[in-house]
């Protein structure tokens, strides 16, 4: 299997000093569906930025798809995730003056790309959105959002996903039906996903765990279950060690 | 709570600039007009008379716009409060608690605003006096005097104009469930203004006819009215420039589609609309008059009026560009969130920049055809009183020069803003 993402080295410290990413190496292969996981503060949103192309690391390097983001204005940075990145935010980040269909589309849109309306009704009826089309974000529920968001980040076909917290706003029951849907996004479109989260249910719905603590990588996991993921992330601290 | 309200206000202080600024020169223009007033009780009767009609001109026309320009900043700046508000509300803050936050912070920062306007008001005051004199208006012998009614207007106006603008605000803020403004209402008060507009155009065409100069005073306010009653319909003007204008600008791609689609900036339309019609209506009315004047004997106080109507353009001029700013400002700053989230949805900072010029350009379009029939109800009227002809004959280079200044104001404020409200990354802007 070929490597949709991969990192190499990445280091990232932020101008008070902090080091939130120190040293991480990864890749991601194509199709699968991983999560990424830590304690508060071991750099996982910050290693998901700048994968994704959203935030530039300090030191390192990232492929996406083969190509390396040496971008480093915004401008080009936005243009070579647009191609290339889907995302799905925790607050899912839809405009809330636009309708659903005008969301979905709006990435491909300012890619100065048409968007074909038999696809995106096809993508909308899938995620049972169809008949909603046309409603405003603030009328739909926290999971109906979540699953805008996840059909935006599909229309345009990225080579990876990447998903930030995507259930940390959702109850229960929606948050296991966009886990699901992230699935099948995976298993049967054969798409890659990349996910961060806290929530060891969340990460037992990848096929495989990756662990971060302090900024490095502290192991993983293949077929994760909730219980040997919580056990991992108990006992993070006793395989990295606190520096003096 | 008013405790509260003074601790925001000495922490906070940034979002309560926009309404002290226009509190400030609103009660410090108010001063500097009504301390004429103060200097004509100790005048000779020709200077009395003078001062008079030049204080009742100015300040009225100033009046208008500082009551409009107070109580628009600061509904604004109230309005994209909605996050403390909602914090107060869950640690426990009742409506009325709220309420009298609001009221509190509003007072605080009008009795603040004026006292600092004390002295511009009167250097101000001091300024006007001079260039009556120099223009040989007013005895040269006569010291101007800054008292009373002066000091009573200036502050009587902005706390009473701050007040009556935060109890609507706050009430409205309060309410649990927020209803968006009421629109009948508003639609109602447009109507009530430009059916008074329409009816001083019809005074100044009729009456007026034939009394020269003095028809500018119905003519004047003609176009005010309009002004105000077309600016409070600025939201309905607005949509039917966007349906009108909507294909051009999906030309643009993207942006274009972003901006027919995003909310409506009406409140940005009020002041360009503002400016448009009273500076075009006053600068074609001194035209029709000077050349209606030309060659005739004129009444002595015709020299103070076109002193004045000049001054006024001048200080409207500068009055609406720093209310256009404000308003732009604030309205840009509060949608830091909204710019995030396009810029996360893969727009570049150029097309969110340009979504925004994009919304400036039918922002402008709207107060300047606005404003350009607003004041066609001060120039039609007066020039068939005084000139015996509707249509002015006067080049349109005037209103081409208003119309430009309307443009470039709008186009760097909103410009300016949407640049700095887009610095940073996306990512730390859409948690803010």
């Amino acid at each position: 299997m070929t490597d949709v993402v991969s990192l190499e080295a990445l280091y990232k410290t932020y101008d008070g000093g902090v080091t939130a990413l120190d040293g991480v190496t990864a890749s991601f292969p194509a199709g699968s569906f991983t999560a990424v996981m830590g304690p508060s503060g071991s750099g996982k949103s910050t290693l998901l930025q700048c994968a994704a192309g959203l935030d530039r690391p300090t030191g390192g390097r990232v492929f996406i798809d083969g190509a390396e983001l040496t971008a480093t204005k915004d401008t080009a940075m936005t243009k070579f995730r647009r191609t290339r990145v889907g995302f799905v935010f925790q607050d899912y980040n839809l405009l809330p003056s636009l309708t659903v269909e005008q969301n979905v589309v709006l990435p491909l849109r300012l890619a100065g790309r048409r968007a074909d309306r038999h696809r995106v009704r096809e993508i909308l009826d899938r995620l049972g959105l169809g008949d909603r089309r046309d409603e405003l974000p603030e009328r739909l529920s926290g999971g109906q959002r979540q699953r805008v968001a996840v059909a935006r980040a599909l229309l345009a076909q990225p080579a990876v996903v990447f998903a930030d917290e995507p259930t940390g706003a959702l109850d229960l029951r929606s948050a296991r039906e966009v886990l699901t849907l992230l699935r099948s996004v995976v298993h049967q479109h054969g798409r890659t996903v990349i996910m961060v989260t806290h929530d060891p249910v969340a990460a037992a719905y990848a096929d495989s765990v990756l662990f971060l603590a302090d900024g490095r990588l502290a192991g993983s996991l293949r077929a994760p279950t909730p219980d040997a993921v919580a056990e991992r992330l108990a006992h993070l601290g006793d395989r990295v060690g606190v520096p003096a | 709570m008013i405790a509260v309200a003074l601790r925001n206000l000495r922490h906070r202080p940034g979002g309560f600039v926009a309404t002290f600024l226009s509190a400030f020169l609103g009660a410090a223009l108010i001063m500097a007009f009504a301390s004429l007033l103060d200097t004509a009780s100790g005048a000779d009767a020709a200077s009395n008379e003078s001062l008079v009609t030049t204080a009742s001109v100015g300040g009225g026309w100033c009046l208008v716009i500082v009551a409009f320009a107070v109580t628009s900043t600061l509904t604004l700046a109230v309005r994209q409060r909605d996050q403390q508000f909602a914090l107060l509300r869950s640690v426990g803050a009742t409506g009325p608690q709220l309420r009298r936050m609001i009221v509190g912070e509003a007072v605080a920062v009008a009795l603040l605003a004026s006292a600092v306007a004390v002295p511009v008001g009167w250097a101000l005051g001091r300024v006007l006096v001079d260039l009556l004199q120099n223009t040989g208006q007013v005895a040269s012998t006569i010291d101007p005097v800054f008292g009373p009614v002066a000091l009573g207007a200036g502050f009587g106006v902005t706390l009473t104009g701050s007040l009556v603008a935060a109890v609507a605000t706050a009430r409205r803020t309060a309410a649990r469930d927020r209803r968006r403004q009421r629109p009948l209402l508003r639609r109602i008060g447009a109507g009530l203004f430009l059916l008074i507009g329409a009816n001083c155009a019809l005074l100044t065409a009729t009456l007026m006819d034939g009394k020269g100069i003095d028809a500018m005073q119905t003519a004047g306010q003609a176009g005010i009215w309009a002004a105000i009653g077309l600016a409070l319909l600025a939201p309905e003007l607005l949509r039917l420039v966007t349906a009108v204008l909507g294909p051009v600008v999906r030309l643009f791609g993207a942006p274009g589609e972003l901006a027919l689609s995003g909310p409506r900036l009406s409140s940005a339309v009020m002041p360009v609309l503002l400016f448009t019609g009273i500076a075009t209506g006053t600068v074609y009315m001194q035209g029709i008059e000077d050349r209606a004047a030309a060659g005739q004997i004129q009444p002595a106080y015709a020299q103070d009026i076109q002193t004045l109507n000049y001054v006024v353009v001048g200080m409207v001029t500068v009055f609406v560009a720093i209310m256009l700013v404000n308003t732009l400002i604030a309205a840009t700053t509060h949608r830091r969130r909204e710019f995030a989230q396009q810029r996360l949805a893969g727009a570049t900072r150029g097309q969110v920049t340009g979504m925004v010029a994009l919304e400036g350009v039918l922002i402008t379009v709207t107060g300047v055809l606005g404003g350009l029939v607003a004041s066609l109800f001060t120039v039609l009227p007066f020039g068939s009183a005084r000139a015996g002809r509707v249509w002015p004959d006067a080049s349109p280079a005037a209103f081409g020069i208003v119309a430009a200044i309307a443009v470039v104001l709008t186009a760097s404020a909103l410009v300016q803003t949407a640049r700095r409200t887009l610095h940073g990354p996306a990512t730390a802007a859409v948690r803010a």
